[in-house]
């Protein structure tokens, strides 16, 4: 009966392997959540606080707050 | 104030409290970077039955993890040491306030001008009008003029107490016998609430700050009002 040899499986270095693929994968991992974090919260948050205040009318602000009678220094016009 | 559920800051009403937010999320991002890498190197390391029983020495990866760990840390730091001394200016403020801590109220002294003061207790809940916060609220608010720099000294008459109010980004220890200072801008009008931050006693939750931010010429006519 004849029998083929199967080759010879990897025997060494497979944590090394293994380690080397990982490796790669943390950091695009944890790049990319930081990168996310970034881009999808922080900038986001800042560009928000810059449009708010582009065209900010605090008086406007005020005279809207005050109509609607929250502040107790100040009363509303027409009371 | 904040509200149910919140997860972040309040919306920020100074501009040492932005700076603070933005700040926050510079450091989360770093936190976040770290703790995916922690968690799937765990994982890894949790999900092989491979070992390595050859180590002799480690020098390449001492040199990796000890580097690469300052190097973030000082991205952390001057941001860190730059938002701390931008709270420090001097920015010459327009208006000093006291507050002083009592068990349990606050007493806030306007005296650049005038002798004005008055206590702030909270309101209770079974004397609260419709619509109002519930366990925030305050007899007098502390009224200030908006986009101004104020200074606020803080001290305390009994206990520690501690006169903070987030959306400004503003904590300050209420210490006997001692002034401490805290200065900062409020950039909207609007009321702004806070509470006592240092364990006072019984009543301690039950002391609250709100700050009344109006325009200079209404804060002008409020203080005539209170005088007379």
């Amino acid at each position: 009966m004849s029998s083929t040899l199967l080759p010879k499986p990897q025997m060494r270095g497979l944590l090394a392997k293994r380690l080397r693929f990982h490796i790669v994968g943390a950091m695009i991992v944890s790049l990319g959540s930081a990168f996310l974090y970034k881009y999808g919260v922080a900038e986001p948050r800042k560009r928000l606080y810059a449009d708010f205040y582009k065209n900010y009318d605090s008086m406007k602000d005020f005279e809207a707050m005050r109509e609607a009678g929250v502040f107790e220094s100040v009363q509303p016009k027409n009371s | 104030m904040a509200h149910p559920l919140q997860l972040g800051f309040q919306d920020a009403m100074s501009p040492v409290m932005e700076e603070l937010l933005h700040f926050h999320d510079h450091t989360l991002m770093i936190v976040f970077l770290i703790s995916t890498l922690v968690l799937y190197i765990i994982t890894l390391m949790m999900t092989t039955k491979l070992t390595y029983t050859n180590t002799m020495n480690a020098q390449e990866v001492e040199m990796i993890w000890t580097i690469l760990p300052a190097i973030v840390l000082i991205t952390i730091a001057l941001p860190s040491l730059r938002v701390l001394y931008l709270m420090d200016e001097i920015n010459n403020p327009h208006l000093t306030i006291k507050a002083m801590g009592h068990q349990w109220y606050w007493t806030y002294e306007y005296t650049d001008y005038e002798n004005l003061e008055f206590d702030s207790y909270m309101i209770h809940t079974q004397d609260l009008p419709n619509g109002y916060f519930r366990l925030l609220e305050v007899d007098h608010r502390m009224v200030m003029p908006m986009e101004s720099p104020i200074r606020i000294l803080i001290s305390a008459e009994d206990v520690l107490h501690s006169w903070a109010i987030p959306s400004l980004g503003v904590k300050t220890d209420a210490v006997p016998g001692r002034l401490n200072q805290t200065t900062f801008i409020i950039t909207r009008p609007g009321m702004f609430y806070g509470q006592c931050s240092e364990i006072c006693g019984a009543n301690h939750s039950f002391m609250p700050i709100v700050v009344e931010s109006v325009p200079l010429q209404y804060f002008e006519n409020w203080s005539s009002l209170m005088l007379s």
